[in-house]
């Protein structure tokens, strides 16, 4: 089950599920993102937004993503075995979400996203992986 | 799926705000006029950029970035790639584009001319519609800093128009059924 999503801007947090727990492996995983980012042996040559597993803690599982504007997605789930392609088709999917909402007009860039209708379709992206 | 919007309606939107922004809002404050639309333009390229760089892969460097710019960017927003890309590898770009597709169907109204000092007219019209061309530039550039910045890389950015052709009393006679202006816009990026 996927149990947190957090988009982190250039800032802060932007957007992040409860508990005090998830918000410290997501901040953890940000120093993972930042690792691979500079060192780009380890995050292949390709340079793809999809990072990959980023670092098992305990009984989670934690995957990144860094759009070409320096947003990270990280993703946190208690599914142990999880398909990377089923990760990338989320973040895809998460990613368009993403752009629609920052592209509305009355959305302050840098501040926390408080779309109604994103949040609705992120919640919709999450169950559909279970 | 990609929406398409109507480029007339573009055309109009553009020449609006400019007329809203320099003949409503701040009249006599042309400055601010000029700082407000490229505001706009800033929020419009910092969204667009997120959009147009969703499926590609991380620009590893600048110039990386600036080519996107130039190529898919410019083709997105103005339907061509630039002509023309310089640097001096400290920082400056200069982009080229021979034929502005947002200045393409603009024309410089007749009476102005008509209308100016008696001593130099030609150059008042000249000035007189650089000046409004200028006006209209504004946005365009907001458009590209906002994307660059987006992309990690504050800049600031200008543009200017060389050789109006249809500032010439000539030129305009012979384009009486044809009133467009082939603009050649050279776009200055300066990152800092």
């Amino acid at each position: 089950m996927i149990v947190c999503v957090a988009v982190v801007g250039h800032q802060s947090f932007t957007e992040a599920d409860d508990a005090l727990k998830l918000h410290h492996i997501v901040h953890c995983s940000l120093d993972v993102v930042d690792e691979r980012v500079n060192n780009p042996k380890k995050s292949g040559p390709l340079n793809e937004s999809f990072l990959g597993l980023l670092c098992p803690p305990e009984n989670y599982k934690v995957y990144g993503y860094l759009t070409n504007t320096k947003v990270k997605f990280i993703l946190v789930t208690t599914d142990l075995d999880v398909r990377d392609a089923d990760m990338r088709n989320f973040f895809r999917r998460f990613h368009s979400a993403y752009v629609d909402a920052v592209s509305n007009p009355f959305h302050v860039p840098a501040k926390k996203i408080t779309s109604r209708t994103f949040a609705e379709r992120v919640s919709t992206i999450v169950k559909s992986l279970g | 799926m990609g929406r398409e919007v109507s480029e007339s309606c573009v055309d109009s939107l553009l020449t609006e705000i400019v007329s809203t922004y320099c003949n409503g809002f701040y009249a006599n404050k042309p400055e601010l006029a000029a700082r407000r639309i490229e505001a706009i333009g800033y929020q419009v390229g910092h969204q667009l950029s997120e959009r147009y760089t969703m499926e590609r892969p991380r620009f590893s460097d600048h110039l990386e970035a600036i080519k996107f710019i130039c190529k898919d960017f410019w083709s997105e927003l103005f339907k061509k790639q630039i002509d023309n890309l310089k640097t001096n590898h400290r920082g400056t770009f200069v982009l080229q584009d021979n034929r502005f597709r947002w200045l393409a169907r603009m024309s410089v109204d007749p009476s102005s001319e008509n209308s100016s000092s008696p001593q130099d007219p030609s150059t008042m019209a000249e000035n007189k519609a650089a000046q409004a061309v200028g006006m209209h530039l504004y946005f365009p550039c907001g458009i590209i800093r906002g994307a660059l910045s987006n992309l990690g890389i504050p800049c600031a950015v200008s543009a200017d128009i060389s050789n109006l052709p249809a500032c010439d009393r000539n030129n305009i006679t012979k384009r009486n059924f044809d009133p467009c202006l082939v603009a050649p816009l050279t776009a200055h990026c300066e990152l800092s």
